[in-house]
């Protein structure tokens, strides 16, 4: 008995649930945001441990998924930024960061 | 041969004269005309012509101050013709004269009385010069080729002079006739398009020409009754405005065309050929019943060119034109294109049943006594004319019918040759009469009920007429003699009794309701020579002799209405080898006496009953008996057949279309309509899935992402 794979696979999926519960159920913009981010994290944990499990040689495709990983924070922070900002601007003009109050843009 | 060969000259230049008119110096009329006119002294009164384009409504301040607004016709108002008017007159004139000087040549050098070139073979010869392929090199090998070729025989060459010569005529007598009408340059170049058109048709060589000549006579035909666009109807009258008569002859003549295009498309699909002279050898192995109908078919062009029952409805209102329009085209030479095609066809017609020619005997026979029995009862000058023209037309499909092979189309044509001088005459003479009335009355007479007595007064117009009514009636030695009395003769001498009666009887016919109207319009009681020369005028004014421009053709006609009876070759001439008129068969027949005795009996009955009583009295006998009332008033309404189409398209025509006109709004519309109305209805309901709301659209993903993986679950393990 040891850490394999499929322990980081079902962190990995635990973690992609509980972060897409809370982007679709939480009604805070800035929850939502952070619910996404779980996901994100969901998915680097998938990354880092496939990579890590990875009997494959050569080297290259031997780093590929913890590289990713590196990639997807770099990106996460990016989309944290710009989304925060996004509603900090929400939230001067509508004066709310309630989702379900968000909806100009239908039909 | 050069002087045939060059020949495409007298076709070519009618259309350079009219390009040059049409373009050039009309152009130069309508840039030179004033825009203000004048008063004229004639009206005291203050005249103000608003020029617009070729038509002009005139404002005129009457004698007690009214307001009178005259249209292009109504009142002459262009006192003055611009040089460029003019110009494109005596261009017109003197282009015609040069081809009708051609054609004289032609004709007198083809008839043996100069020698100048040696007689044409009796094929006639190809124009080659001016004759082309619509396809032609390599590009075009092992297609049919369709190919605009001109030729040149004694029939192309008789039509030819009566077209140029009464072109020529009609166009030195339409200075004078026309000279107050505005647009003077415009009529001179449709007269002339109209000779080039008609002069395709007397040079085709193929159905192909023939029929591209025969759609623009047509247009010209519809360009020249339209002329006096603003002119309105006259429902009083039971007159249509120029612009409906012209819409009238081209329709009606579409419906002939059909008929004549389907039979020329016969004719190829069987033969290959367009060409009259492969056509005539080709069609013999043709099956006879096939070429029957095709025949047929081609006849039903004939039959709406030339005005025949039961097309005959356009040629009366075509009269709503100008007059010399009426005497060039609708007496002279288009309408005589479908007897020209027939013969032209003649050996076409020749080699099927003889139900072909038997159809066109028949059609013509029952068409000149129609014609004829409505022409007495018409009291419209113009209108007893376009009758008789009808029912001359028939007597040549008659002669065209029954003549034969001995004779072949010779006898139509002497009659279409003949008929056009002193039917153009008619014309001409009635178009003076009519234009001094006008001048007289101050408006537009063509009820010969307004006329009579006018002999003294215009003698030269009174004696050409009186000519030419001899010369229509039969006569002996005039020239409607010798063309009508060999059609009726023939009708006798080849069988056909029944025709030979009909066209006896339409004879005397002739000769009643010719005379009346010289009598209505010239003599009546009390005139000398018995009432022939003068009488009562039962109109205002005073009318006089029409200028020289207008009564030096009334004379030149007359002559050729006595003259042109006398070329006993004419026959040899169309058709070598054919019996010639001579005057000792003539006199010894027994039939020439007896036509002429019946047409006798017409001439004195007119006689007796016009110059010997009041029209008034004649009015009161027949309104008072009932046989005669009735009688007279089928007479007077057609026969009826104006209100039968009018009915057969008010409800029948119409009734389809409306029908079709609902299939289309409601099946056709609704069918598009429906499914637009499907497509923008879904949208409307389906686009509320669009909500707005984030986290709404992130469940249709993440959805959609695990029913997918369920699917791929499903398949990878189930499936295999």
């Amino acid at each position: 008995m040891g850490l394999t794979l499929n322990h980081f696979l079902v962190l990995g999926a635990v973690l992609f649930c509980i972060g897409l519960y809370g982007a679709l159920s939480k009604r805070n913009a800035v929850a939502v945001l952070m619910g996404i981010e779980i996901m994100l994290n969901a998915v680097n944990v998938t990354m880092v441990g496939f990579a890590f499990y990875n009997t494959v040689k050569p080297w290259s495709t031997y780093l590929t998924g913890q590289i990713f990983a590196i990639f997807i924070i770099t990106v996460a922070a990016a989309e944290a930024a710009v989304a925060l900002a996004m509603i900090i601007s929400i939230y001067r003009k509508r004066n709310t960061v309630d989702v379900d109050e968000i909806n100009m843009m239908k039909w | 041969m050069a002087l045939y060969q060059y020949s495409w000259l007298i076709l070519l230049s009618p259309l350079f004269a009219f390009a040059v008119i049409i373009f050039g110096t009309r152009m130069w009329d309508l840039a030179t005309r004033r825009r203000v006119v004048a008063a004229t002294a004639e009206h005291e009164a203050e005249e103000h012509g608003e020029v617009d384009g070729d038509f002009q409504l005139i404002h005129l301040k009457g004698p007690r101050g009214e307001d009178l607004v005259f249209e292009d016709i109504e009142d002459p108002k262009v006192p003055r013709l611009t040089p460029g008017a003019r110009v494109s007159g005596y261009l017109s004139i003197v282009i015609m004269a040069l081809a009708c000087i051609y054609s004289w040549i032609l004709l007198f050098n083809t008839a043996g009385v100069i020698s100048i070139a040696p007689p044409l073979p009796a094929q006639g010869i190809s124009l080659g010069q001016i004759s082309y392929s619509w396809c032609q090199g390599s590009f075009c090998q092992g297609l049919t080729s369709y190919t605009v070729s001109f030729h040149l025989d004694n029939l192309a060459i008789a039509m030819m002079v009566v077209v140029t010569t009464v072109s020529l005529l009609v166009q030195f007598y339409s200075q004078g006739y026309m000279e107050n009408s505005a647009g003077y340059a415009r009529f001179f170049s449709y007269l002339s398009l109209f000779a080039f058109s008609m002069l395709m048709i007397v040079f085709a060589e193929n159905f192909l020409v023939i029929f591209i000549g025969w759609e623009l006579v047509g247009l010209s035909s519809y360009l020249l009754i339209g002329f006096w666009i603003n002119k309105r109807a006259k429902p009083e009258e039971d007159r249509l405005s120029p612009a409906s008569a012209a819409i009238e002859a081209f329709i009606t003549n579409r419906v002939g065309d059909v008929g004549f295009l389907i039979g020329i498309m016969i004719l190829f699909a069987n033969t290959g050929t367009f060409n009259f002279n492969q056509l005539a050898t080709a069609v013999t192995h043709m099956d006879k019943a096939v070429l029957t109908a095709a025949m047929i078919l081609v006849f039903c062009g004939a039959i709406g060119k030339s005005a025949q029952v039961p097309l005959q409805v356009w040629l009366p209102p075509a009269m709503e034109g100008p007059t010399p329009v009426s005497a060039l085209i609708h007496a002279a030479t288009m309408v005589a294109a479908g007897v020209y095609m027939v013969s032209r066809t003649f050996l076409l017609f020749a080699a099927a049943n003889p139900a072909a020619f038997q159809v066109v005997a028949w059609t013509g026979g029952i068409t000149a006594i129609f014609a004829a029995l409505i022409a007495i009862a018409q009291t419209d000058f113009k209108r007893v004319l376009a009758f008789s023209t009808i029912s001359q037309l028939g007597y040549m499909f008659v002669g065209l019918g029954i003549a034969g092979n001995v004779y072949g189309p010779g006898p139509g044509m002497f009659h279409l040759f003949t008929h056009a001088f002193f039917k153009a005459l008619l014309f001409l003479g009635a178009g003076s009469v009519l234009h001094s009335l006008h001048h007289a009355m101050h408006r537009e007479v063509q009820d010969m009920r307004l006329m009579g007595g006018l002999a003294p007064k215009m003698p030269i117009t009174a004696i050409t007429w009186l000519i030419a009514v001899l010369a229509i009636s039969g006569f002996p030695f005039f020239a409607g003699f010798f063309s009508k009395d060999t059609i009726i003769g023939l009708a006798y001498d080849n069988g056909y009794y029944a025709l030979y009666i009909i066209t006896l009887l339409t004879s005397g016919l002739t000769a009643f309701y010719m005379l009346r109207a010289y009598i209505l319009a010239f003599g009546g009681k009390g005139g000398a020579w018995g009432g022939l020369w003068g009488g009562t005028y039962r109109g205002e004014g005073e009318p006089h002799e029409s200028p020289l421009t207008i009564t030096i053709p009334l004379v030149l006609l007359a002559i050729a209405s006595i003259v042109a009876g006398y070329w006993f070759g004419f026959f040899s001439y169309i058709k070598p080898g054919a019996p010639n008129l001579s005057f000792s068969v003539i006199l010894t027949d027994l039939k020439t006496w007896l036509t002429v005795a019946v047409s006798l009996v017409g001439l004195a009955w007119a006689y007796a009953l016009y110059t010997r009583v009041e029209l008034a009295r004649i009015n009161a006998v027949v309104q008072g008996n009932a046989v005669l009332r009735v009688l007279h008033r089928i007479l007077l309404r057609k026969f009826y057949f104006d209100d039968l189409y009018d009915l057969l398209i008010r409800y029948v025509v119409l009734g389809i279309s409306h029908i079709e006109q609902a299939f289309d709004t409601y099946i056709i519309d609704g069918i598009v309509n429906g499914i637009a109305q499907l497509v923008t209805g879904t949208g409307r309901d389906v686009r509320k899935v669009e909500t707005g709301r984030v986290q709404a659209y992130m469940v249709g993903f993440f959805g959609g992402i695990a029913v997918l993986a369920i699917l791929v679950f499903v398949l990878a393990v189930f499936v295999k």
